[in-house]
């Protein structure tokens, strides 16, 4: 009978039909968005009359004066970034393994990763400046300045801001991937054997954990690789511009009035991709030839390393860059409340709820739209990554495409991509829609909420379920009152990521909202460059809210919940207890 | 008579109110196995942690730990030259069979890489492995991986060993051969074992004395 009912749950046609559909679904937008890169990058693109294949659009990019610049300035920044990030998120964990420390770091780990980069690198600017806090706290009595230096610490010409930007976003990002990884390495007994044969806990990690640990956090790190390479938002914010990186080099090409330069932006495109891909196998052939040369201190015998000074450093340095994370959060609401702040004041002399206040229409305007976008897209890859999981439950070879196909949004330059598909959109008359900024954002959305999901909901105990249909005869009611109700932390935890996701989007809404649709991010990052740090201040610190706020709300809620259940089940329980008492 | 080379005195452990070990004492000599033995939750790995000095934070442990007459009980794992060998072999997975014993093998001014080398493929050859030297440990069989465990264990030269349960997750017909090698090899080294197991046959195997511990209320 269970067997029969449980059978008759799992062999819905319905869901095998869903899967395809969605695979399907996701397959377009990638092939229509590389598509619509590729074709023009060869002169093709017939609604703008280019209907013969060429080299044009490769000549006019070669012959650009900024092209090496920003190409330079990308690969260093961005190959720089990586590497520094998984550094010190690495020494950290080696060194605070197992700690309170680190306990408290893991805890302080998803509102930093909850907050949209965008948000950081405005607090960032507002923070490195020359006018900003820090000059400010060590003025005028340690610096001896009356007015703010000339010197240029946000936006420099070599990127070294942008580096520290994107370090401060992406080792968060990394330790939560290691620290996710390390279980299946059994790094306590692994430290406690080579313990056992004189080895100190670093040398382990150094020799023992670290490439072993590698090949776990690859697909992350290569992640991160094509983020810093291909980011626009961030580094229009604390990024140099004469030249800037080559993605925001496209993103001036693409967006330019002389529609011609789309053709080159395209060539730009497609050599941007190149760029990926051969930074990642420049990345590869680095790791082979360092484990290649490492391989012969592994059994060298030398308990002790000198790497003992680089791990330490790392993690006082990750530290650090906590440190100014936090000041750089910190110093959002204090623009937001100012009205007077003079150089070299550490705090404002005025404070106000003025500028708030006059700005509460818009920012009204721009939150609300900025939640139904989130909430929405998040919504929907959650009912997708459940109807895709339960079919790869049943039967995983049905999801092995969508599996593969997830990966390509976060892979892929959004700058190039994301212009392909506009393409479409115009063709189809979306464009400007929230429909179609709905639709942008939960591709991006969709492989966080999924990932998230993934692990969690596959390896929940089937005969939970089994047993509620024996129950309830009923598979649709025992999947939503039981599992998925047992489930309800974990989907709490990917409606908050994919919130914070969607709250990040840029280019996204940029391009399929085309300039109807306005979230906080967009006009965030449009008025960075303005110098209106109040304006800028409330935009950004609400930015940084709300995926803040929607964080604690998923830690909280799910637990709340099912206690105040408890107790209101208890108290009814008692209510009904002394009604049926005899009345004495 | 053998000189007492482990001794345990007196030890007391406990976690919260909980004692799980009360005057707990014992001494294993040279070559010779000690089997504890016991349900679970009576304290035998905590013991193990004791006696390694990985016992965690959240357990008070008191009672003297010698080794040849000198306590030891305040040394770090590192300092205490310890074996430890636990339910899986753990061989590192990214090095090679020989990188994992290479790992365990000693270096000193005296002897040069190549006779580290020599040494360990001397115990691959013991076990017939010396074709497998150059190959991950996920090509070998679980008796071959808990053997090679053992033998890098013994390569850093412990002054003791402790067995958790190493040959549990053995297939039974498994089990028997690689209990008469680790006896072997324990014996070989002279050094005093303390094995934990839940399985009679395990320390029947390795001709040991046995204690049995109980669940303390």
């Amino acid at each position: 009978m269970v067997n029969r009912l449980y059978q008759a749950a799992i062999n819905m046609p319905l869901l095998y039909i869903s899967a395809i559909s969605l695979t399907l679904l996701l397959l377009v937008p990638i092939i229509i968005g590389l598509a619509g890169t590729i074709l023009p990058a060869f002169n093709y693109l017939p609604a703008l009359a280019h209907m013969e294949f060429g080299l044009t659009p490769w000549r006019s990019l070669l012959a650009a004066p900024e092209l090496m610049g920003s190409i330079k300035l990308t690969l260093v920044s961005g190959l720089l970034a990586t590497m520094i990030s998984f550094v010190l998120a690495f020494s950290l964990v080696a060194v605070l393994y197992q700690t309170r420390w680190m306990s408290s770091i893991r805890h302080s780990l998803a509102p930093i990763l909850a907050i949209p980069h965008a948000a950081i690198a405005i607090g960032m600017v507002f923070l490195l400046s020359p006018s900003g806090w820090i000059v400010r706290l060590l003025s005028p009595w340690l610096t001896g300045y009356e007015r703010p230096p000339t010197w240029v610490s946000v936006q420099d010409a070599y990127g070294l801001s942008l580096v520290l930007a994107l370090v401060v976003k992406e080792t968060p990002f990394l330790l939560f991937v290691i620290l996710s990884s390390l279980p299946q390495l059994k790094p306590q007994a692994l430290l406690q054997v080579g313990a056992s044969m004189g080895y100190p806990p670093l040398t382990v990690w150094r020799k023992v954990i670290l490439p072993a640990l590698y090949p776990l956090i690859r697909f992350p790190l290569l992640i991160v690789l094509a983020f810093s390479l291909t980011v626009v938002d961030l580094t229009l914010v604390i990024g140099p511009n004469s030249p800037s990186t080559f993605a925001v080099t496209l993103f001036h090409w693409f967006t330019d009035v002389d529609l011609e330069r789309r053709f080159t932006a395209s060539a730009g495109a497609v050599l941007l991709m190149a760029i990926i891909l051969l930074s990642a196998l420049a990345w590869e052939l680095f790791y082979r030839v360092f484990i290649y040369f490492d391989r012969k201190r592994w059994g060298n015998g030398k308990r002790h390393t000198n790497a003992y000074l680089f791990f330490k450093t790392g993690a006082y340095l990750y530290l650090g860059n906590m440190g100014i994370a936090l000041l750089s959060l910190l110093v959002l609401p204090i623009w937001a409340f100012t009205h007077r702040w003079r150089f070299p004041d550490i705090l404002p002399s005025e404070w106000s709820l003025k500028k708030i206040q006059q700005l509460a229409p818009i920012l009204v305007e721009l939150a609300c739209a900025s939640l139904l976008i989130a909430v929405v897209s998040s919504l929907i890859s959650i009912a997708i990554s459940l109807v895709m999981l339960e079919q790869k439950r049943c039967c995983s070879t049905v999801t092995q495409w969508f599996d593969r196909l997830i990966c390509w949004p976060m892979l892929l330059p959004q700058v190039g991509f994301l212009f392909g598909i506009q393409v479409f959109f115009i063709w189809s008359d979306v464009n400007g829609t929230v429909f179609a900024v709905l639709a942008l954002h939960t591709l991006y959305v969709l492989p966080y909420v999924y990932l998230t999901l993934s692990a969690p909901y596959l390896s929940f105990n089937q005969q939970y379920y089994t047993q509620a249909i024996c129950v309830t005869h009923s598979p649709a009611r025992s999947y939503f009152l039981i599992k998925l109700a047992m489930l309800k932390p974990i989907l709490w935890s990917a409606f908050a990521l994919g919130v914070a996701v969607s709250f990040a989007q840029y280019l996204p809404t940029l391009i399929a909202g085309e300039g109807r649709i306005n979230t906080l991010t967009t006009e965030a990052v449009a008025l960075a460059a303005s110098g209106d740090r109040k304006k800028v201040g409330n935009m950004a610190m609400l930015q940084a809210l709300f995926p803040l706020l929607i964080f604690m709300l998923a830690q909280w809620l799910p637990y709340s919940w099912t206690k105040y259940r408890l107790t209101l089940k208890s108290t009814l329980k008692k209510g009904a207890l002394k009604k049926t008492q005899p009345i004495k | 008579m053998r000189t007492p080379l482990l001794d345990l005195k007196r030890c007391q452990i406990k976690i919260n109110s909980t004692v799980l070990l009360d005057d707990f004492s014992f001494h294993v000599n040279n070559g010779e196995v000690l089997s504890i033995m016991g349900p679970s939750g009576c304290g035998k790995s905590t013991l193990l942690g004791y006696l390694s000095g990985t016992l965690s934070h959240d357990f008070i442990a008191t009672g003297q730990i010698e080794l040849d007459g000198k306590p030891i009980q305040q040394l770090n794992t590192i300092k205490r030259k310890v074996g430890i060998l636990y339910q899986s072999p753990l061989l590192f997975p990214h090095m090679t069979n020989l990188e994992n014993l290479l790992f365990a093998t000693p270096s000193n001014k005296n002897t040069s890489h190549k006779e580290r080398v020599e040494m360990a493929m001397g115990k691959l050859n013991e076990l017939g492995l010396e074709t497998k030297a150059h190959e991950l440990p996920e090509v070998l069989s679980g008796g071959q991986q808990a053997r090679i465990a053992l033998l890098r264990a013994l390569l850093a030269e412990p002054q003791y060993l402790l067995l958790d349960e190493p040959f549990s997750k053995l297939d039974p017909e498994l089990r028997q051969s690689v209990r008469s090698f680790t006896l072997e090899q324990i014996q070989k080294a002279n050094i005093p074992t303390v094995l934990v197991t839940h399985d009679m046959e395990d320390a029947q195997a390795m001709q040991s004395k046995i204690i049995t511990l109980q669940t303390q209320n």
